[in-house]
């Protein structure tokens, strides 16, 4: 090792991990406790410190509205977004409107960024390796899902440098999965990567080429479409049940709430284990009459499947349309790879078996594999001889707004990256002094279809005429996966400013700010 | 490791001068007529020397920002042989008398290649002949006049999907009347 150490971290929507590669070996790091993998919980305490993990996520029902979870569903989203108003509804704690369209979540008397939790996160892992290894730690690899837009990314990574890490990379989830199983000396093999996660759902096909090539043929997903769900489905199946029996809706008071979250989430690890839960909730709710009442019931695996089975097709829906792309038929793929902890239901694992006539390889755990992923791949980059190559493509195709609420596509999805495109623009007005773009991202024609990345004005040019002016505008995906506009003017040659006008992201003084922040802010639960 | 090596520096500052008069074929160093398994192994051979991975822990900016144009170019040569039909169109424009202003893929390009491959569609010379006059007259934004060309195209072959779908895209047009044309500012 070069003397730094590169960390590898899978932020997950309900559990994050942590793994760094020593003496050649990619190891999962746990915490003081032996935790390998860590609520994405972050838990607000009355002296200042934050409590962030495992710990924390009890909190989410004694100090609901101090306790953040499931950030990653909020973050580099726009607060007009339809998955804002969701966590509004469902979240015991306060989401507000920020500057710029951008979320905040209250705590007291703070407001946080999005990307301020998550770092707090990130701070966590990055603090139980410190702990583990007795070295500072200053540089990561972070995961995001390979279907999350220019946005979501940048906002993970801006977390990153708020945590005080140099974020070398952001991977997707499913590239690293397969950099984790290694595929050593086997060529020319392809593998598809099934990824379950808490709150989103990531299908990629590989394609294990001679000399460590990862080439991502494909990769489709759905953001929407997580083990929560799941757990949902439980939740209202259970709520249901206690409605009719005694007329109380559970669903009304976000106190009851968690308690039948929590019981959902048990409920279905149990199923997962043995086949059938037996659900006993004592107290969950009081009568008008001051009497208290228990849940009670059991669940089989039957009944269970029964209520998932939509969501279990959905992602074979996915899986369809990652095949498509690449020409490819189930019958195609060699090896399947397992990601995410939903992934260990039976009714997952079967249904992958058949579809794709292979059985899946589980030999790493599906909660780990992420981040030991990661981990090789920081490693890879801060090492001397890399052994594997990533070729990652872009999940989304690239758009510009036209007139009339249209889009026009600039850089197709699943194009390799980094990858440029270059556009003219001419101005349609005498004298016009600046020229406006708005970028998006999304496979629709329709603007309002599409996700919105930013609007950006370019001024600075010469001033002539219309038609007159042409500007070169370049849109750049890098290795990231990260959007950079940039635009020339194409006479002189001369680079013109840039202003993005609209951007959920934060500015550089934000993030500055929050580095400051985050570093006063002491984690609980450490003996540093 | 050739990373360090000032004379791979110099190579690959001359090779990001020249990438802008290279087409695909040249920047992946393979013949015209390589096969698709040739292309891809070129694409995996140029990664492993140029991924802008390689590079990360170059100290000189300027190598890396030259490693990232010629690798960028990689991509997008990649990006255009693997797929048949925009190879197909790319490889002649080429070679055609406009070489100079065809060595990159553009939309352009391939709005082109649309145009041409909806100019092949209609198996009765007939209905070939009224597609193509719709299809004229749909780029002038003459709605009417493409809807009569395109109910006689569908008199000859009733079940042609691209005749109805572009009928459907000029009554959309006459009920909502013609979208502007595209421009920015």
């Amino acid at each position: 090792m070069s003397g730094e150490i590169a960390i590898g971290i899978d932020l997950g929507t309900s559990n994050s991990c942590v793994a760094v590669v020593l003496d050649g070996v990619p190891q999962v790091i746990p915490n003081e406790w032996g935790d390998r993998t860590h609520a994405s919980v972050v838990s607000f305490m009355e002296d200042g410190s934050v409590l962030v993990g495992n710990n924390a996520k009890r909190n989410i029902i004694t100090n609901a509205e101090n306790t953040v979870y499931s950030v990653k569903r909020l973050i580099g989203r726009f607060f007009f977004s339809d998955e804002v108003k969701k966590a509004q509804a469902v979240m015991p704690y306060e989401i507000a409107e920020g500057p710029n369209n951008g979320v905040r979540i209250l705590i007291g008397e703070n407001d946080y960024a999005t990307s301020e939790i998550s770092a707090l996160v990130l701070k966590e892992m990055k603090a139980i390796v410190e702990n583990y290894l007795g070295a500072p730690v200053t540089k990561a690899v972070v995961t995001v899902p390979a279907f999350f837009n220019d946005n979501q990314r940048q906002a993970t990574k801006d977390a990153g440098t708020i945590a005080g890490l140099e974020v070398l990379r952001i991977i997707n989830e499913p590239t690293a999965a397969a950099l984790s199983y290694g595929f050593g000396g086997v060529e020319n093999q392809k593998a598809v990567i099934y990824d379950l996660g808490g709150g989103t759902f990531d299908v990629s096909i590989l394609e294990i080429g001679d000399g460590g090539v990862f080439e991502v043929l494909s990769t489709a997903g759905d953001t929407y479409l997580g083990g929560d769900d799941f757990d949902d489905r439980i939740m209202n199946h259970l709520a249901d049940l206690f409605q009719n029996e005694h007329g109380i809706d559970l669903r009304q008071n976000k106190y009851c709430l968690q308690m039948l979250k929590e019981a959902a989430e048990q409920a279905k690890i149990d199923i997962s284990n043995t086949g059938r839960a037996s659900i006993h909730v004592e107290g969950i709710c009081q009568t008008q009459e001051g009497d208290v009442l228990d849940l009670v019931t059991s669940l089989d695996a039957d009944d269970f499947n029964r209520m998932v089975m939509d969501l279990v097709q959905r992602t074979f829906k996915v899986c369809d349309e990652a095949l498509q792309v690449c020409r490819l038929t189930a019958s195609d793929i060699d090896a399947v790879i397992l990601v995410g902890g939903p992934t260990r239901l039976p009714i997952i694992r079967n249904s992958v078996k058949h579809y794709f006539q292979n059985e899946p390889l589980t030999t790493v755990d599906p909660d780990e594999v992420v981040a030991l992923g990661a981990a090789i791949q920081a490693d890879a980059l801060c090492g001397a001889d890399s052994e594997h190559f990533l070729l990652d493509v872009t999940p989304l195709s690239l758009r510009i707004a036209t007139v009339g609420g249209y889009t026009e596509r600039i850089i197709e999805k699943n194009s390799p990256i980094p990858v440029e495109r270059t556009r003219s623009f001419t101005t349609s007005r005498d004298g016009q002094d600046r020229v406006r773009i708005k970028v998006l991202q999304g496979e629709s024609k329709r603007e309002d279809e599409c996700e919105l990345l930013g609007q950006f004005e370019f001024s600075g040019f010469r001033i002539g005429y219309r038609g007159e002016v042409k500007i070169e505008v370049t849109f750049e995906i890098d290795t990231n996966g990260i959007v950079n506009v940039t635009a020339t003017d194409e006479e002189t040659g001369q680079q013109t400013s840039t202003q993005i006008t609209l951007s959920s992201g934060l500015t550089e003084e934000d993030i500055e700010a929050s580095r400051e922040r985050a570093a006063r802010t002491k984690l609980a639960g450490h003996a540093a | 490791m050739s990373v360090a090596d000032p004379q791979f520096e110099i190579e690959i500052q001359l090779l990001a001068q020249a990438v802008d008069e290279m087409d695909y074929y040249q920047v992946l160093k393979v013949n015209q007529d390589a096969t698709p398994g040739q292309i891809k192994a070129a694409y995996y051979r140029e990664s492993r020397v140029l991924h802008p991975d390689r590079f990360y822990q170059s100290s000189s900016e300027e190598l890396k920002a030259n490693v990232l144009k010629v690798y960028k170019r990689i991509t997008e040569a990649y990006m255009v042989l693997k797929d048949y039909e925009k190879r197909n169109k790319y490889t002649q424009d080429i070679n055609g008398p406009e070489r100079a202003s065809r060595l990159r893929f553009t939309e352009e390009s391939e709005q082109e290649q649309k145009k041409e491959k909806d100019e092949q569609t209609g198996k009765t010379p007939q209905a070939k002949q009224c597609y193509r006059q719709a299809i004229l007259d749909m780029q002038q934004k003459r709605w009417e006049k493409a809807e009569r060309s395109l109910k006689t195209a569908l008199m000859y072959e009733p079940d042609n999907e691209l005749f109805k779908q572009k009928l459907a895209e000029c009554e959309k047009n006459i009920a909502e009347k013609p979208a502007p044309s595209f421009k920015i500012g």
